[in-house]
């Protein structure tokens, strides 16, 4: 079986082009140092995957015959919903990690603000506005 | 023993000065009103009564604030900590007792329960269902016997106020905070206290919202970290 009898050609260059426009994105992204690399590796090292099984439908077929899905595209959309939930989780993971920063950074303020009043009360400077 | 009493107060400018009042009258000096972000007059009422006012920025909702106040503590030195609503609903008479019980040192954490022999308290049917349960829940998961966990009114000593200060859980944090406490090898008691309706202003747990507490509670519980996988995921992101 060739290439295209596995994944039509049409959807392989369109696929493969998208996944490589975002690819660049990401690693655009990385240089202008709008993207902590820490962050983007998950989409680094997903996106290559992705884009190797669409450059390699061979390697598809088998993950398709491991998962006995009958349609090679069929892996092929399965794997992407797969990839944007991992993406997604990760990001969730992220906005997780940066609620309880925020936390403590506004406990940590409300404390210091306390402590300048404090202060200010000792030092008969006013209320500060 | 140097004690403070954390107010955590959302818009109860009107309920504060008479809470504040009583903790005065039961010899407590130091009120710690946290403000969450209120956007009423709070913060002027709690430091026009003399309180410290810890101000945070926005809305943490209880359990931040309420963590406000435990890092206040630890960094200030104190040896107990106390735990009040800012509603007017805990009676701060009570809080003699539970004082008592830490400085004898036969507890860590006290709790004030609603359901002692000596309590009016009425609530629906459904809630006190939800309580019972939550109780029977925490005992099955950590051992710590307290009829009402979803309590406010709290009393722990200096161990307790470190722990609180490091982990405090977010989102209807009141029965979870009772768990973690026992999992830290705290000991967690219970006094019977009263309490009052509300003078204003409405409970923040309509009938809307109690399915919601039932489930994350539940949840929390049940996945509740052992000591050892917690410290992996401190919350006390300080380097």
């Amino acid at each position: 079986m060739n290439d295209s009898s596995l994944l039509p050609s049409e959807l392989r260059l369109f696929a493969g082009a998208s996944l490589f426009l975002l690819l660049g994105w990401v690693l655009r992204l990385i240089r202008r140092q709008e993207l902590g690399l820490r962050e983007s590796l998950l989409w680094l090292v997903s996106t290559s995957v992705a884009l190797s099984l669409v450059l390699f439908p061979a390697l598809l077929l088998r993950v398709a015959q491991i998962l006995h899905v009958q349609v090679p595209a069929n892996a092929l959309f399965a794997a992407a919903f797969l990839y944007v939930l991992v993406n997604l989780l990760s990001t969730t993971i992220a906005v997780s990690r940066n609620a309880a920063r925020a936390r403590r950074l506004s406990q940590e303020c409300a404390i210091l603000r306390a402590e300048i009043t404090e202060l200010r009360r000792t030092l008969k400077l006013g209320p500060q506005r | 023993m140097r004690t403070l009493v954390i107010v955590p107060a959302f818009n109860e400018a009107l309920n504060l000065p008479s809470v504040i009042q009583q903790l005065r009258g039961c010899d407590c000096e130091d009120v710690c009103v946290v403000d969450d972000g209120s956007t009423d007059d709070t913060c002027n009422v709690a430091a026009r009564m003399g309180a410290i006012v810890l101000r945070n920025p926005f809305n943490l909702g209880i359990g931040g604030a309420v963590q406000t106040g435990y890092l206040w503590a630890r960094d200030h030195g104190y040896d107990v900590a106390a735990q009040i609503d800012g509603d007017g609903q805990h009676d701060p008479a009570y809080l003699r007792a539970a004082l008592e019980l830490i400085a004898s040192g036969k507890a860590d954490v006290v709790v004030g329960g609603r359901f002692g022999a000596a309590n009016g308290f009425r609530s629906s049917f459904v809630r006190r269902l939800g309580i019972r349960y939550l109780a029977w829940l925490i005992r099955l998961r950590c051992g710590a016997r307290v009829s009402d966990p979803t309590s406010g009114f709290r009393v722990v000593g200096r161990a307790g106020i470190e722990l609180f200060a490091q982990h405090y859980p977010s989102d209807y944090p009141e029965p979870e905070a009772i768990a973690l406490a026992q999992r830290s090898g705290l000991r967690v008691t219970e006094i019977s206290v009263r309490m009052r309706a509300r003078e204003h202003g409405k409970s923040s747990i309509d009938s809307f919202r109690t399915l919601y507490y039932l489930l994350k509670v539940s949840l929390a519980l049940l996945l509740l970290p052992s000591l050892r996988r917690r410290e992996a995921f401190d919350t006390n992101l300080a380097v």
